[in-house]
């Protein structure tokens, strides 16, 4: 599970850019965004800032409209994709509600893997460990000492589009402070 | 009143966001893959009734039309994959929450059934060289011949799967609004059945059959006018995000297409000619099926690409 605090986050576009890097993704391409949404009529105006990416949904509609199986989940709960029995027919690009997905260069549909490759050698995942402000929360909503636990307890903790009904994985804190 | 919203994202400001992700190969599956439905769905029933001994030139046309009409819209999707070599993982799998993996297994299902009808009711000019094929061929004729209304029944079964796959594949997908609709399934399924009724219609000489063929085309067009009316009046009626998506197809960007193209030029004015027809008061003429073929083909366009304009994400 994945919290984002938007109080910290100040839009500076760090974890894109960790992101690219990491898992080399091209040119053009985003595993992960930064949206800053402005709201209201001057002089009440809001503005809010958060870092999106692939919800990891716990009913994901691009695993069950694939038909060969490359998206799937994996036993930590989160969507990933074989790259070796995608087609590239874009099934899951048409459900995703986030468009949270691309077709690589390569031929293969590509997203945020949450960082998998680290999180099993017990590093945090890239974009958490760039976040200057801490914004970006990763771990396990099931024990209730850590820090994405504590966040949710948040009464503005959300998810993005509800109305898609595909139970997200990842969670924002609207602004004000979720310390 | 909501309020004002401005938003974007670093995707949005490089350019990186709202493309088609699906183009010109899924309406053109989508549409010939619901006229080979109508087609069998339709020349399949025909022989169940009547017999295979009064099966038509056009029926027998619109048999060996059936598979290669369907090889034409699987290579439409063959050429939309962006990994075309793993086309074979399609058949490594079968995944029932998936539409698509249905698709798939009833495309290769359902190919070997129109195959054996060609054989068993060839046009004419295969029907002279069926003396110098192959044994085999020659034996599998026999055996279709022999289990003809069996075969026939897994013909209209095979249209029927054909037609509901293809008009689910889209609503299957939650995250476009415009295709959130029970009632897109059925509109594809009608608009199939219209649109393989017209292209009968296209071959068929026999004037009371025209009349039978029109009248079936009139009773499926009425069904798609109804079905298109619960869709977008659905989609109206459900919220902001909704209503914004029926707009595309109503007064935005593909509202000339669609009002223009498929509700007058491919619904409209063929059921009225085809009234006329009826009533003797104008000739059956190939203007009809030509224009509920284009209609039914626009339907399939504005649905793909009007259905891409609007998703839950904005920047």
């Amino acid at each position: 599970m994945m919290v984002i605090d938007e109080s910290r986050c100040v839009g500076c576009e760090a974890c894109v850019l960790a992101c690219k890097t990491e898992n080399r993704v091209p040119e053009g391409f985003y595993r992960d965004w930064v949206v800053q949404e402005l709201r209201g009529e001057y002089p009440t105006l809001s503005l809010s800032i958060r870092s999106e990416r692939c919800n990891h949904c716990e009913d994901a509609p691009c695993v069950s409209n694939c038909p060969t199986g490359a998206s799937y989940y994996r036993g930590d709960g989160t969507v990933q994709i074989d790259r070796d029995k995608c087609t590239g027919c874009r099934a899951c690009i048409a459900a995703c509600p986030y468009d949270a997905r691309f077709v690589h260069p390569d031929g293969y549909v590509d997203k945020c893997t949450l960082c998998v490759h680290r999180l099993d050698a017990g590093r945090p995942t890239a974009c958490e460990e760039v976040c200057p402000t801490g914004a970006i929360a990763v771990g396990d909503a099931s024990d209730p000492t850590s820090e994405v636990a504590r966040r949710l307890k948040h009464e503005s903790a959300y998810v993005l589009s509800p109305e898609a009904g595909t139970k997200p994985n990842l969670h924002y804190v609207r602004g004000g402070s979720a310390r | 009143m909501n309020p004002h919203v401005e938003i974007e994202s670093t995707r949005s400001l490089a350019g990186a966001l709202g493309e088609r992700f699906w183009g010109w190969e899924i309406p053109l599956y989508l549409f010939l893959g619901g006229v080979v439905a109508g087609l069998m769905v339709a020349v399949s029933a025909l022989l169940l009734w009547r017999g295979k001994d009064r099966a038509t030139a056009a029926m027998r046309t619109g048999l060996w039309l059936a598979p290669v009409l369907l090889g034409t819209g699987m290579g439409a999707l063959f050429l939309d994959l962006s990994y075309k070599l793993h086309v074979y993982r399609f058949y490594l799998a079968a995944r029932p929450s998936s539409p698509m993996s249905w698709g798939s297994w009833i495309l290769l299902l359902v190919v070997p059934v129109q195959l054996a009808l060609v054989l068993a009711l060839p046009p004419a000019r295969l029907a002279r060289q069926l003396d110098r094929m192959p044994d085999a061929v020659r034996r599998i004729r026999a055996l279709a011949l022999r289990h003809f209304r069996g075969l026939a029944a897994a013909g209209l079964a095979g249209g029927v799967a054909l037609g509901v796959y293809t008009g689910i594949l889209l609503s299957a997908t939650v995250a476009r609004p415009l295709w959130s609709s029970g009632a897109l399934g059925p509109l594809f399924l009608a608009s199939g059945a219209s649109t393989g009724v017209a292209t009968l219609m296209l071959f068929e000489k026999d004037e009371m059959a025209h009349g039978t063929l029109a009248r079936f085309d009139i009773a499926a067009i009425a069904v798609e006018v109804a079905l298109l009316g619960t869709w977008l009046i659905g989609l109206l009626g459900q919220g902001p995000l909704y209503r914004e998506a029926a707009g595309v197809v109503l007064w935005g960007s593909y509202a000339p297409l669609f009002l223009g193209f498929v509700v007058f030029g491919g619904l409209l004015v063929p059921v009225l000619l085809e009234a006329l027809a009826l009533k003797g008061k104008a000739a059956h003429s190939r203007v009809v099926p030509a224009l509920v073929l284009a209609g039914g083909f626009l339907l399939r366009v504005v649905v793909v690409y009007a259905g891409q304009v609007i998703g839950f994400v904005r920047a």
